[in-house]
């Protein structure tokens, strides 16, 4: 949010309207399509800009409007959703290189640096943190409780080829 | 007797969901406590805290879904009383919330929408 307000600032001074986060209904239904676009592409291939013209709003505006509809920049959903999805294929056991590639990061230094600053932990420590131990195998719990929702039916299978 | 002394609403961050609802709408946390990795957090209007609002994480899919759906169709999940809409819509406005809906006359109140920016829509209602 601090990113944001400061743009909200610099706007502020450009021009001082009452009622400057009124957002009209047909400027909301383009910031809402614009939010399914970036959840939508985990891939991270549009740019913020690209979801702007897609939508048909100003970068400026869109950004501004964004933000303060949804509490964070379109960038900072952006991440989050490559992000979400690079947990979600760790914890499926793809490798990390493929990963960092396929949620649309250049590089793995970067990918891992911004995993570990949001999540507290490396890419490779969140994976043995989500997959099944071996020793639990064959206990018969079923699925696995909170990793249910984001683990393939064969992961414990990978898990223990790891 | 039964009576209604506390509601929740599904917030996409519990951080940012209370610095919005005491540092922005005004409202004051009364608890706030570690229940596995998440908190229970509840709030409430000064000098009524026997009514308050818990914000409660979202992390059910289907309550994900439900929530998304209902904002895209500009559909409020709370309502909260003014006692002065338009003195609240100016001093929120001022504060960089997102207004859908200004303040306006709907039969015997009036009333207006606003985001807050964890997920839901609010509307806000001053009886005439």
């Amino acid at each position: 949010m601090v990113a944001s307000s400061e743009g909200a600032a610099r706007g502020r001074q450009r021009s001082e309207l009452p009622y400057r986060m009124l957002i009209a209904a047909s400027t909301f239904r383009r910031l809402v399509r614009a939010r399914e676009l970036l959840i939508r592409d985990t891939h991270g291939r549009l740019t913020v800009r690209a979801v702007a013209e897609q939508v048909g709003l100003s970068q400026f505006y869109f950004i501004r409007g964004f933000s303060a509809l949804y509490g964070s920049t379109p960038h900072q959903l952006r991440t989050r959703v490559r992000l979400a999805r690079a947990q979600e294929l760790l914890a499926a056991g793809v490798p990390v290189t493929r990963i960092c590639m396929q949620v649309g990061f250049s590089s793995l230094g970067s990918f891992s640096t911004l995993f570990t600053r949001s999540f507290g932990q490396s890419p490779t420590s969140y994976r043995r943190s989500v997959q099944v131990p071996r020793s639990f195998e064959g206990i018969g719990i079923p699925g696995c409780f909170g990793l249910l929702a984001r683990l393939p039916p064969s992961n414990s299978r990978e898990a223990t080829r790891a | 007797m039964l009576q209604i002394k506390l509601t929740s609403l599904m917030v996409e961050d519990q951080t940012k969901a209370l610095a919005f609802y005491t540092e922005v709408l005004g409202f004051q946390k009364q608890m706030d406590f570690p229940v596995g990795e998440y908190r229970w957090i509840t709030v409430a209007a000064p000098e009524r805290d026997d009514l308050q609002l818990a914000l409660e994480p979202n992390v059910n899919p289907a309550a994900k879904a439900f929530q998304a759906a209902m904002f895209a169709q500009g559909i409020p999940l709370a309502s909260f009383e003014s006692t002065d809409l338009d003195a609240d819509y100016a001093r929120l406005t001022g504060k960089g919330v997102a207004f859908t809906r200004p303040p306006m006359a709907a039969g015997p109140v009036k009333v207006a929408v606003f985001s807050d920016t964890v997920g839901n829509l609010i509307q806000l209602h001053q009886p005439l």
